[in-house]
């Protein structure tokens, strides 16, 4: 199908313009980043705006920093980009294993991690990802300034997230490591290469000197109403040294826990079956990467 | 509801008021009049066809608007080689028979020579794994994956591995 008519384009070249131009056009209006999902919601008549905010030309909306507080990926960063870059190895390494697998190349060239957040479809990988790796969303908007929100409190449901239609979505922040080793992973399933997943996996594990466990993060994607933490990989992990059993009890533990759906792509069961076999692997490379080998 | 924008598609300026809803895919068709960016799907974003390099990056042109083009340089098909001086890729798509009806053929060179620029030397699974946003639904992927690796190939000096025999068809 075609997009229905757009009363009003913008096409701002700062925050603040974008921002401002939220203000002018009021209600009705979106913003729209790489458009991977809001251009086909559009042509299919799912969504209908009256004014489109094209948050393309932000130059401040894009790239990647690192500070001692963390690192700070900007939400117009494109998946291209992700999944090229060094900047990301190690602790937040499972960010660049998602992007690189997102969609096509002509998506990747295009799409971008904030779009996918604030979009927040079920079964997509970046909500998942960030919310394993423990991202703190900042939300800016002319009347209120900026808000800070866990991610956690983010994703809410399918297609729904805690951002208000005059917030913009400005940064994603990732906390800094101080342990000695950390690595995160992330692999998914579907039905296509690089398709929208049935499950996706997204493990962060750090290790002391020793080489124990002293953190273990899990979270799974494809699931209702929203990607979801399962701490209790914990039990099976802290303070012991990452053994292939020791993964396996974790990720099984897992697919015990979440509940899952039937739907048109697969069963229930079959989506326990891919958390406890995806799991166990993603939960053996987070750990690989941790500690080196 | 319209707008009065600047393409530069193949090197050539168009100035255009379109209206705002108008895909890109379309203006390139319809204003400038380039038949050979291909829409496969009714504008779903799965087929490739419409992929054409927007500041040298492969985009599916049914993907975003017209507007969001204004100012950008777009190269579509008919800027990567002509009929008397072919692009390496294309030489090596006809010396592979790597497209049966042609339909797909020029959104898969579009993202193809994007690829090529970005992996200088892929291995084949790499290339199938470019192909992901490109259908094509006679040749079954192969020559085309041969085609890509030979252009790449002939890129470097190398030589590629010679295309399939000719067979000839049964009496």
């Amino acid at each position: 199908m075609y997009p229905a008519p757009i009363e009003a384009y913008f096409a701002p070249r700062t925050i603040d313009g974008a921002l401002q131009c939220r203000a002018e056009a009021g209600d009705d209006a979106m913003f729209i980043a790489g458009g991977m999902s809001l251009m086909q919601a559009m042509k299919a008549r799912l969504a209908t705006p009256r004014a489109l905010i094209d948050l393309n030309e932000v130059e401040e909306l894009s790239g990647l920093a690192k500070g001692p507080r963390g690192v700070t990926v900007r939400p117009l960063t494109r998946y291209r980009e992700l999944a090229v870059t060094t900047a990301l190895h190690g602790a937040l390494q499972a960010i660049g294993d998602a992007a690189s697998t997102v969609g096509d190349r002509q998506v990747r060239n295009a799409g971008t991690i904030g779009g996918s957040l604030c979009w927040n479809y079920v079964a997509s990988c970046m909500p998942n990802v960030c919310l394993c790796l423990d991202a703190t969303l900042v939300l800016a908007s002319l009347e209120r300034g900026e808000r800070g929100v866990p991610i956690n409190e983010f994703l809410i449901g399918p297609l729904e997230t805690a951002r208000r239609d005059d917030e913009l979505l400005v940064e994603i922040n990732f906390p800094a490591s101080k342990v000695y080793g950390v690595g995160s992973a992330y692999r998914k399933y579907g039905g296509t290469v690089d398709g929208l997943p049935i499950v996706g996996i997204a493990a962060l594990i750090e290790v002391d000197e020793t080489g124990l466990c002293t953190d273990a993060r899990f979270s799974v994607g494809g699931i209702l109403p929203t990607a979801r933490r399962f701490d209790g990989v914990g039990d099976a992990l802290l303070g012991r040294s990452g053994t292939p059993a020791a993964f396996v009890e974790a990720a099984s533990a897992a697919a015990d826990a979440i509940e899952t759906q039937t739907d048109h792509l697969a069963s229930a069961h079959y989506r326990k079956v891919l958390i406890r076999t995806l799991g166990r692997d993603v939960l053996a490379e987070a750990h690989a990467r941790a500690t080196g080998g | 509801m319209e707008k009065t924008i600047t393409v530069t598609v193949n090197g050539t300026a168009y100035t255009r008021t379109v209206p705002l809803r108008l895909l890109l895919v379309d203006f390139i068709r319809d204003e400038c009049g380039l038949t050979g960016t291909h829409i496969g799907c009714t504008y779903e974003g799965r087929c490739g066809a419409c992929t054409v390099q927007i500041e040298g990056r492969a985009h599916k042109s049914c993907m975003k608007l017209a507007v969001q083009a204004d100012g950008k340089e777009i190269t579509t098909i008919e800027g990567l080689g002509s009929r008397d001086n072919l692009h390496r890729l294309q030489q090596a798509f006809s010396r592979y028979h790597a497209l049966q009806c042609g339909f797909c053929t020029s959104g898969i060179l579009m993202n193809a020579v994007d690829f090529l620029n970005e992996n200088i030397n892929p291995s084949e699974a790499e290339v199938r794994r470019a192909l992901v946003g490109n259908l094509c639904r006679c040749t079954g992927y192969s020559h085309i994956v041969e085609a890509i690796l030979a252009a790449s190939a002939t890129r470097h000096g190398l030589k590629p591995v010679p295309p399939p025999a000719e067979t000839e068809p049964p009496p």
